[in-house]
């Protein structure tokens, strides 16, 4: 295999990760909520209800992943020029989340960490 | 609308849609500032996301047929917006998707990539996100690579018209307008749990950020500082020029405020939560003694406390008149402010319990029976400012909204920056405070009853970018933006030429964005013949001759060579 070759490798399972992200965030996160409100609207009858565990479990690895800040392993590049670029890992975003109301709109708020995200829908960290 | 849709790559895996204005550059301008292009970058894979075949019904200017084209409709739209807002020559790649989150995520965005020290940073050892590095620099400092990440869930139902009448659903459009502001550079990049720099640097971000009780930008401090300012309510602000300079325009008189006067000890302005029961703060305007509640402990309730105002207060008389304190739990809080009211007081702070001693101050919801019977503005503090009032003698304090300061601003007209306690990750610092008013598009909460606009009259998205280092399309280069300018294109040539005859007459502007010499071509255009083309160029440079801004020669000579142009 060439050197472009294994680059090119290398590249195309970094993109995997990346668009897997939330997949592999749920695998490796090692906290554990519980919901205390009612923040889904049940599709059958258009109620709010509890979110089950696996629901809640798919939310905080979504927000984790989308909103990791990592302070360390960020990967800096110097340019010829001088330019120095830093590769943000696919963390630093905004996480918008919503959470449903009873007269059927809905409050929103864009949080960058897992903490304020849950504090806004309601989850709790479980003691393990 | 200059914006348009040039091209579609034909794969439907990786389709590409470009949105800019058409490159209109008058010849000779200096300093033109095109649009800049922004390129959305669909990764969905076929059938899903912005491919998504199900049929959709045309909704608020949106002709999408398709889920999938609506929705690519809605993110080209938002795109166009700040197309037509930015200006810079490297496009402005957006790599978009949309994929089934999980409940209640609604979507995320931000800039894939910080640059620092390129050739033509205003600043050195300072972060810009990549698109607006791109731009300083006036070259891609990452060929190939894209600028912002944006992931939106497919299985939420936004509201995908363009029109802003959303109802009860979420607005796509702004939702894009404010994730892709952060992604522009409306966001800050230090640690909120350290304070420590993004890998050892500032952001451009943080150079405008001023803690007002230090006197230092975010730029000048130490970890430890930023740490502590991060939580410094109401006393970080954005003293970028852009922004103060408009928060007259934007935002609204009257800032709802919470501060204890006396004693010198605790005095300040406190943060507060608000109650959806009972007359709002300033409603009236209280100042008046805080007195801690006194009441019974209810027999049978677990944790009953004397000062819980769960039942009717014993100090009732020491009360009215006056602000009760009572701390929160073991009843609702319209319980609480029901028993104030009945024992006369003005107003009512409640604040956190033991069990909340970490949390901000709530925001208070009603039970439907006990509001009716609040008469007193109520508001929420954080534990430890409860105690402080709690435990100090002679505490005064005012409640109610002041009429000099605007909602969202401090007293030098410089906007708040969302600052609150307990710090809230990175939406701390991020953005504008929630008591702004009129709403702002960067605040945490997309709220309602939000334009499409970013700029000022209606918002200060546009002006905080500006602060940072972004400017605006200006085909012409004569400093007026385009979609601010009387003439995007003037004819900004140093004298007035009609019709190829050069006057000699400087060719002034004429504070709207036109010119002289555009204004005489609109009278030409206007004109049904020559003979009301020629009196009117007269009636124009004698106004011009008296306002002083021509001599009685010069106005001859632009009557002269209009006359010859038939």
């Amino acid at each position: 295999m060439t050197r472009q070759r294994v680059l090119a490798a290398i590249a195309a399972f970094a993109m995997a990760i990346a668009v897997a992200a939330p997949v592999a965030a749920a695998a490796a996160a090692p906290k554990k909520f519980k919901a205390t409100r009612a923040i889904v609207v049940d599709k059958q009858t258009g109620a709010l209800r509890m979110p089950t565990t696996e629901e809640v479990d798919a939310v905080v690895a979504t927000i984790s992943a989308l909103g990791q800040r990592p302070d360390e392993g960020l990967v800096q590049t110097t340019q010829p020029s001088g330019a120095v670029g830093l590769d943000l890992a696919g963390g630093f975003g905004g996480v918008l989340l919503a959470r449903p109301s009873e007269d059927g709109t809905w409050e929103t708020l864009c949080v960058f960490t897992l903490e304020e995200g849950a504090a806004f829908l309601g989850l709790v960290e479980e003691v393990q | 609308m200059r914006a348009s849709f040039i091209s579609r790559r034909s794969s439907s895996i990786a389709g590409v849609a470009l949105f800019a204005a058409a490159g209109l550059v008058a010849a000779a301008a200096p300093a033109v500032a095109d649009p800049a292009q922004f390129v959305i970058v669909n990764i969905n894979a076929a059938g899903v996301g912005f491919n998504d075949p199900t049929p959709a019904a045309p909704v608020g200017g949106n002709t999408g047929t398709t889920l999938g084209e609506q929705r690519l409709i809605a993110f080209s739209h938002a795109a166009a917006i700040w197309s037509a807002r930015l200006d810079s020559a490297v496009p402005i790649r957006i790599r978009a998707q949309f994929t089934p989150l999980a409940t209640n995520v609604l979507g995320s965005a931000g800039p894939i990539q910080v640059f620092r020290d390129f050739t033509g940073a205003p600043l050195t050892g300072t972060w810009y996100h990549v698109a607006l590095a791109n731009k300083l620099a006036g070259v891609d400092l990452s060929p190939g690579s894209d600028d912002i990440n944006a992931n939106f869930s497919s299985t939420f139902n936004f509201y995908l018209g363009l029109d802003g009448n959303h109802g009860a659903l979420n607005d796509l459009v702004a939702v894009l307008l404010h994730e892709f502001a952060h992604g522009l550079g409306f966001s800050q990049f230090a640690s909120l749990t350290s304070g420590n720099y993004l890998s050892g640097f500032p952001d451009v971000y943080n150079t405008n950020l001023l803690d007002t009780t230090v006197g230092l930008h975010w730029s000048q401090m130490t970890s430890a500082q930023r740490l502590a300012s991060a939580t410094n309510w109401g006393r970080v602000v954005w003293d970028g020029s852009g922004v103060t300079a408009t928060v007259p325009d934007v935002l609204t008189l009257g800032s709802p405020n919470v501060e204890v006067n006396s004693p010198a000890s605790i005095a300040g302005v406190y943060q507060f939560g608000t109650a959806s029961f009972g007359p709002s703060i300033g409603n009236p305007n209280v100042f008046a003694s805080v007195v801690a509640a006194v009441d019974i402990v209810e027999g049978g309730v677990a944790g009953a406390t004397t000062t819980d105002g769960c039942s009717p207060f014993a100090n009732a008389s020491a009360v009215a008149g006056q602000i009760a304190l009572i701390e929160r739990g073991g009843c609702g809080f319209a319980v609480k402010a029901r028993n104030a009211s009945a024992a006369g007081a003005a107003a009512v702070i409640i604040y956190n319990q033991l069990a909340n001693a970490a949390a901000a101050p709530p925001g208070m919801a009603g039970d439907g029976i006990n509001d009716a019977f609040v008469t007193a503005p109520t508001v929420s503090v954080n534990r430890a400012a409860g105690l402080a009032m709690a435990g100090a003698s002679g505490v005064t304090a005012d409640i109610g909204v002041d009429l000099s300061i605007r909602a969202g601003a401090d007293a030098l007209n410089r906007a708040r920056v969302y600052a609150p306690f307990p710090v809230v990750g990175g939406s701390s610092i991020s953005h504008y405070d929630t008591v702004a008013s009129r709403n702002l598009l960067m605040e945490p909460a997309i709220n309602p009853d939000l334009t499409h606009n970013v700029k000022a009259p209606f918002d200060m998205t546009w002006e905080l970018l500006h602060d940072i280092g972004w400017t605006f399309p200006d085909a012409d280069g004569d400093t007026f933006p385009d979609d601010e300018d009387c003439n995007a294109n003037s004819d900004v040539r140093p004298t007035i030429i009609i019709d190829g005859i050069d006057t000699g007459v400087p060719n002034r502007g004429l504070g709207s964005g036109c010119t002289m010499a555009d204004t005489i071509v609109s009278i030409k255009a206007a004109s049904g013949n020559h003979g009301s083309f020629v009196s009117a160029i007269a009636h124009l440079t004698n106004q011009w001759k008296d306002a002083g801004l021509i001599a009685g020669s010069q106005k001859g000579a632009i009557q002269s060579a209009a006359a010859k142009w038939h």
